[in-house]
């Protein structure tokens, strides 16, 4: 492991992390607007959507310390027609366009409901395609150890999850700034807040049951394709190994019902925020150390 | 059918001198830890107790010389986001070093290990046939340093009439991944790619 690889990490969590913040976020928003109107909806989730760009920007950012020749990076688009990095890079720059459109227009209420929410919509399909793009750049025969289902299928789950979470810990953060700036105003809102995050508790348990039956499906395919990653994964990265599935577990399982018990029960609003904040930083750390392994782990079919 | 250059290789001659790969390396002015050209040692084997002797059991081995094979499906060419890596109109795949971004990935898209990131460039580097030295008519470097006259480079066609079409021996991949442009006479031991009972030797080599 390098600065290069870790380069590759940051930026694959980072742009993942925003992809899923930016549908959760819609989803959210959307059924919010529906049920409260647009205006506690914006309010629920203004500030949130303003977060997605900077850690967009830093994980492309991130990107570029993975080049050896950076002044070239613009070139990296020229290769559309069969090169999967082109189009990842391609759909990361879309996405961002796409976003900072929406979020210019949400931002300053251009347009009408619908018409936003149609750019909110062509941006998540981009985001999902950037997704793609990404868990495709690993498929190749040369390397048995990615080129397995599970990198595709993984990569989404990690999406959300960490949009899930991401976005849990920021409704809090804006719900305490709301708070602060003109208290008691906000009992509709905390209402909101509860309601979200009641959700994220679920989804998030649900997305670690997907999780789980990923990560040991990935170890059987990559026995059988790459038994050489296989057997890093569970002896000399064994102890990470544990440490990541621990995380994850605690973060979106126990955590993620403590979430949805404390955003149940009104009067609860400080737990139900330490805990969203902690949930996240226990499933952020251990998708990192996820991708550190798909990385560490990873061989090469052929000469190297 | 578009001209093709290529490699032939005469494994049943190699004695895995690596002058070829030193040549490589002095035309090419390689840093440590790039080589253009690797010779390769594969085989197995053990010695048993018979007796009072020690028998070899299956013991083998050879050597590969292996390039850039100049693939007619190059997959380092597939996948490289700038376009830097492409095949020129004589079948070599070269690296245009001021379109290259330095990502690497070709590096994990080939099976041969042909392109090699040069730290001090900050740019993917590989063979390209010494194209210099071709174009005065010339034989790459590689070629005519070998003492055993196991190496041959040329037109891909003509190399396969007069050698066959054996393009894959351990520990060569299978060639239907790139479909190198690669002519070898195999070793008497030589085992078939994706089939060996060896593995690769004498690996530890810093040059």
């Amino acid at each position: 492991m390098n600065v290069r690889e870790w380069a590759l990490i940051t930026f694959t969590i980072l742009a993942q992390m925003s992809v899923g913040s930016f549908i959760v976020l819609g989803i959210v928003h959307y059924f919010t607007a529906k049920k409260s109107g647009e205006k506690q909806a914006d309010e629920l989730s203004d500030r949130a959507l303003l977060a997605i760009g900077p850690v967009l920007a830093l994980g492309m950012a991130a990107s570029l310390l993975h080049l050896g020749n950076p002044i070239n990076a613009y070139k990296a688009v020229t290769n559309l027609g069969t090169s999967w990095l082109s189009r990842e890079i391609f759909f990361g720059v879309l996405f961002a366009v796409a976003g900072a459109v929406f979020a210019v227009m949400q931002w300053k209420k251009i347009a009408t409901f619908t018409v936003r929410n149609v750019v909110a919509l062509v941006a998540a399909i981009i985001g999902v395609a950037l997704v793609y793009s990404m868990s495709m750049v690993y498929m190749m025969p040369t390397r048995p150890g990615w080129n397995v289902i599970t990198t595709p299928l993984s990569f989404y789950v990690t999406t959300l999850l960490l949009g899930v979470l991401a976005m849990g810990a920021a409704f809090v953060a804006n719900y305490w700034y709301v708070q602060r700036k003109n208290p008691g105003c906000a009992s509709d809102q905390c209402v909101l807040l509860r309601d979200s995050l009641r959700w994220f508790g679920m989804a998030s348990i649900v997305l670690l049951g997907f999780q789980f039956v990923l990560l040991p499906l990935w170890v059987a395919l990559m026995a059988g394709s790459s038994s050489a990653s296989a057997t890093m994964l569970v002896g000399e990265f064994g102890i990470v190994f544990a440490l990541r599935l621990a995380l994850v577990f605690l973060g979106a399982g126990v955590l993620g019902i403590f979430l949805y018990r404390a955003a149940s029960s009104p009067g609860q609003e400080k737990v139900m925020g330490a805990v969203a904040y902690v949930a996240f930083a226990f499933v952020l750390v251990g998708e990192v150390l996820g991708r550190f392994l798909f990385y560490a782990t990873a061989t090469h079919f052929g000469l190297q | 059918m578009a001209k093709q250059l290529g490699f032939y290789f005469d494994a049943s001659a190699c004695m895995g001198c690596k002058t070829c790969q030193v040549a490589c390396k002095d035309k090419n002015d390689l840093p440590v830890g790039v080589n253009f050209r690797r010779v390769w040692q594969y085989g197995n084997g053990s010695w048993v107790p018979s007796g009072k002797l020690w028998t070899p059991n299956n013991v083998f081995v050879y050597s590969v010389s292996v390039a850039c094979n100049h693939c007619e499906k190059p997959s380092c060419a597939e996948v490289c986001p700038t376009g830097a890596l492409a095949k020129r109109a004589d079948g070599l795949v070269l690296v245009n070093a001021d379109q290259c971004v330095g990502c690497r990935y070709c590096e994990w898209a080939c099976p041969y290990g042909a392109p090699q990131f040069n730290e001090a460039k900050g740019v993917m580097t590989k063979c390209n046939g010494c194209e210099d030295l071709l174009a005065q008519g010339q034989n790459p470097a590689c070629v005519d340093a070998c003492p055993m006259r196991a190496l041959e480079f040329g037109d891909i066609a003509e190399l396969r009439a007069k050698h066959g079409n054996v393009n894959a021996i351990e520990p060569l991949p299978v060639a239907t991944l790139t479909f190198p442009a690669l002519v070898i006479k195999p070793h008497r031991h030589a085992q078939a790619s994706g089939k060996g009972m060896g593995r690769i030797i004498d690996l530890v080599e810093e040059a």
